[in-house]
């Protein structure tokens, strides 16, 4: 009966684990658009990601390179300009600066920009990257306006 | 029937409110979004009491916003079949008499009412005895038992009943019981 179904709520296992305040903000670049299935194993992770830079846990190692890639580049600044230019916070000091991408470009340079990477592997799989992990290539770099 | 459930859902945030009252944000937007909404599968929401977690957010390509996964604890109110209610009058018409109970209506039939209850279109339309020691009429508190529930995506309707033992008028208008 209807009963049931509560028990289900009630006596549910509901893994509670005690998390951490969220310590500014937290983002991520995800390949698709796949829901947050284990986005509860994810926590830990993104956490310890954004607070200590290096410091990442993971069950295995990282095997993709460690240069952020152009398309990774065009589409971190391409989303964090959006941002910029929808109000959110900067995380950066201006210096004059008011075109949003260019915000950005400075954001990524300086390694501010608030985002993690989801590198989806050919069978499914992802690694994640923060921004501030990567290694962006000098050459890349081109002048707006 | 109150209950105290798990609940989660994905909360889409715009980038203004990023920074560092980012959960402040989303538990305000939280207690907006889903305080005094009804579900068909869980019925009214009254309160949030508690955010459990908020998980790691996702990017919306193409909007610049952010979907965070949240879990919260909420006490949600659900209507049962022969369950047993307080409720106050809102409505009498000939058909019978509308009655609420916090966020759900109750409808409570002529055929439900007792049959030395009759209907009287005075000022103030109102069901009465014969020797008017009881009636029923707007703000009226009536304690009634739920006989069938009509229960909607967004919404859930009740028909009551209040012929049977230890049913009907409790207080009159104003509050005296």
């Amino acid at each position: 009966m209807a009963d049931e179904d509560y028990n289900d709520y009630d006596g549910g296992d509901v893994g509670y684990e005690e998390e951490p305040p969220e310590p500014d903000i937290e983002d991520e670049v995800a390949e698709g658009d796949e829901e947050n299935d284990d986005a509860r194993d994810f926590d830990g992770l993104e956490t310890d990601t954004l607070v200590d830079g290096a410091e990442v846990r993971t069950d295995k190692p990282r095997k993709t390179t460690k240069y952020m890639t152009k398309y990774e580049r065009a589409r971190v600044l391409g989303t964090r300009a959006l941002q910029i230019s929808m109000n959110a916070p900067v995380m950066v000091n201006l210096e004059g600066e008011t075109d949003p991408l260019e915000i950005a470009m400075k954001e990524l340079r300086e390694r501010k920009i608030p985002f993690t990477i989801r590198r989806y592997l050919p069978d499914g799989s992802y690694e994640d990257w923060g921004v501030d992990e990567l290694i962006v290539e000098d050459s890349w770099r081109r002048q707006v306006g | 029937m109150f209950f105290h459930i798990y609940l989660d859902r994905n909360l889409q945030l715009h980038p203004r409110h990023f920074g560092p009252h980012l959960r402040d944000k989303l538990i305000a937007k939280l207690i907006q979004d889903v305080e005094g909404t009804c579900s068909g599968r869980h019925g009214f929401v009254v309160a949030v009491t508690a955010v459990e977690t908020i998980g790691s957010g996702l990017i919306r390509d193409g909007t610049g916003f952010v979907t965070f996964p949240v879990k919260y604890q909420c006490v949600v109110f659900r209507p049962f079949k022969g369950e047993i209610l307080e409720s106050v009058v809102t409505m009498v018409n000939k058909m019978g008499f509308f009655a609420e109970a916090g966020p759900v209506q109750i409808f409570v039939s002529n055929h439900l009412i007792p049959d030395d209850m009759a209907f009287q279109s005075d000022d103030v339309p109102n069901y009465k005895t014969s020797d008017g020691s009881v009636r029923i009429q707007k703000d009226s508190e009536v304690r009634l038992k739920i006989v069938g529930t009509r229960v909607d995506a967004t919404e859930i309707f009740c028909i009551g009943t209040i012929k049977d033992d230890f049913l009907g008028l409790i207080g009159d208008p104003g509050g005296a019981t």
